[in-house]
């Protein structure tokens, strides 16, 4: 069983192509979800999707260094703060319109 | 060297910042009115230690934090930014303003969300590696964001700082994932070794790194097709926070545009002229254009600002020698201008809460001394000489036409006499147009007054004083030694 297991791991082309299809998938998210906070997940994969590349190529190209792993700590770390700002917007704004469909915000023209 | 000192002014900076959020908790409303001169007391001090730094070069932590001498004027750009931008909030947050806008408290909070801001913009032109370039440039811009949503009964300000926090976070997706990729290509994380490492590098993942790098640098440079957040994200912050973010946002881009284009990609740069001049020429037209047909005058100036961010990318055409001074000379020249100009609409809509190009209308006669200063720092953006303005975008028009780009410096000098049309209409609704009778004239604040002040004798003087380009031309001579 763990020979049919090894035989099959993955290696680093099928990590990094799953890191790309995560990637996607938050950007085709941001781009048409119309929910706030929709968005703010879609970011929160995206992000996420990079963080695992670094860990990945960190694993496959420099295993006996951290750099990679350092990124990927620090990636979360930012995209937590990103995330926590985000919603304390979108919550102020929530009391203001009752909505966080972000079709609805063009208040602004020029 | 391995010295404490040159991590000094980022000390002093966060020192400060903390300073202010623990003061602010033991302080009566009342004496709050403290705080705005602790802060820009601390700004002054990291300015005064950053000019007596010696030795300018140097290293920390194993060498990811550096400080050389294009960082060193970057950091004093910085700081003053802050520093202007400081004292411009004063009046709003102190309650002066006649006009008060709803929500406009919490100073403590405020005046140390800027500082932060300002530490992540030392930090980043400092980094040397990947993690610290990132997220320095996240302590930078994360702070702008929950700036411009700071009124939270305001839905226009939460509008700007959810599109801001939503474009903001995809831009630092695009650069991280870069990253991630140019970190798995060359095995390191530090930024020389990268750049040893992809000199020769054609592989489609470094074409799609650096694709994705740009773009995000696009992003905080307000470079078109990457602009659409900034107008905006102008309009709807509160009018100070738009005064600070159209000139740090503006410099931070810039410089992290040159830790990407010239520490990480220096090698290539020089292939990438004819896509950067389309860029610039593009840049600056569609801003330009879309700025005639402005009413609101903060999103009057995001067009203006997006329109300038054109003009910067001509600095990086042609040979570095020139262009980085160039266009250090700019920013310098960009921020003082733009903060004048920055500092009436402030006081405009501290007085009487308007911030439509009409109501503007006879300001030269209720107050001539600031509809002077206005027209001044506007005539600088636009270029006319003596103002520093000219001579700044003499320089970045003459890289242009050294590179080759002749009809580059065409384009530029068609849009540099469009600019000129559309700031034109501001004075002209100060000069020409007669006052509204029954409106009340607005009276002068002392702070800004003096603000306005300083920075127009600087706008009239900073192209005719030739020690200030001299000091930061010999100053690139030696940044650019270090980085071969």
């Amino acid at each position: 069983m763990t020979e049919l297991l090894a035989r099959f791991a993955p290696g680093l082309h099928e990590w990094l192509t799953l890191c790309a299809v995560l990637y996607a998938i938050g950007l085709y998210g941001l781009l048409t979800r119309r929910n706030a906070i929709a968005i703010l997940m879609a970011v929160e994969i995206m992000l996420n999707a990079a963080a695992l590349n670094a860990v990945v190529f960190n694993r496959f190209v420099t295993p006996n260094e951290i750099d990679g792993h350092i990124m990927a700590i620090f990636v979360i770390v930012m995209a937590a703060a990103e995330i926590v700002v985000g919603m304390a917007i979108v919550v102020s704004l929530y009391r203001l319109r009752a909505s966080v469909d972000v079709n609805q915000m063009n208040s602004m023209k020029g | 060297m391995t010295t404490m000192n040159i991590a000094y002014p980022e000390i002093i900076v966060i020192a400060t910042a903390f300073i202010v959020l623990v003061a602010d908790l033991f302080m009566t409303e009342r004496s709050r009115a403290a705080l705005a001169p602790i802060a820009a007391l601390g700004l002054l001090v990291g300015i005064a230690v950053t000019a007596t730094l010696t030795p300018v070069t140097g290293e920390l932590l194993g060498g990811r934090f550096a400080m050389d001498p294009v960082a060193w004027w970057f950091k004093i750009v910085f700081m003053l930014a802050s520093l202007v931008a400081v004292i411009m909030s004063m009046d709003t947050l102190d309650g002066r303003a006649r006009v008060r806008p709803r929500g406009m408290g919490f100073r403590g909070e405020y005046y140390w969300i800027m500082l932060s801001s300002v530490v992540g913009m030392m930090l980043l032109i400092s980094a040397r590696d990947l993690v610290t370039l990132f997220v320095s440039l996240e302590i930078a811009t994360l702070p702008l964001m929950v700036l411009a949503a700071w009124r939270r009964d305001d839905a226009k300000s939460g509008e700007a700082g959810l599109k801001y926090v939503i474009l903001g976070a995809l831009a630092s997706a695009f650069i991280v994932y870069g990253f991630s990729i140019l970190y798995g290509l060359a095995r390191s994380a530090d930024l020389n070794e990268i750049a040893r490492a992809v000199a020769t590098e054609k592989s489609p993942a470094f074409l799609l790194a650096v694709a994705l790098v740009l773009a995000g640098t696009g992003f905080k440079l307000t470079m078109v097709p990457f602009h659409m957040w900034a107008a905006d994200v102008y309009q709807g912050a509160p009018t100070p926070v738009t005064a600070y973010l159209s000139v740090a946002s503006k410099a931070a881009g810039l410089a992290f545009a040159f830790q990407i284009l010239f520490r990480l990609f220096g090698d290539m740069l020089p292939q990438w002229g004819a896509l950067i001049a389309l860029f610039a020429a593009i840049t600056m037209t569609l801003g330009n254009v879309v700025a005639i047909v402005q009413h609101n005058i903060k999103r009057f100036m995001a067009f203006s600002a997006i329109s300038q961010a054109g003009y910067f990318l001509l600095g990086f055409l042609g040979d570095a020698s020139e262009g980085v001074p160039a266009m250090i000379f700019y920013l310098l020249v960009y921020v003082v201008s733009n903060l004048a100009v920055f500092a009436c609409i402030v006081w405009f809509a501290n007085e009487t809460g308007k911030e439509q190009i009409e109501d503007y209308r006879g300001l030269s006669l209720t107050n001539p001394l600031t509809a002077l200063c206005m027209m001044i720092g506007l005539f600088s953006l636009a270029g006319i000489p003596p103002l520093s303005g000219f001579v700044g975008k003499f320089f970045l028009f003459s890289i242009a036409s050294k590179a080759g780009c002749h009809w580059l410096v065409a384009v530029a000098a068609v849009n540099s006499t469009i600019s000129l049309y559309y700031y034109l209409r501001v004075v002209r609704q100060m000069y020409i147009e007669p006052a509204d009778k029954e409106a009340q004239p607005p009276s002068p604040s002392t702070s800004i007054s003096i603000t306005v002040a300083i920075l127009t004798i600087v706008v009239s003087i900073l192209g005719i004083v030739p020690t200030i380009y001299q000091h930061i031309h010999a100053a690139t001579i030696t940044w650019l030694a270090s980085l071969q």
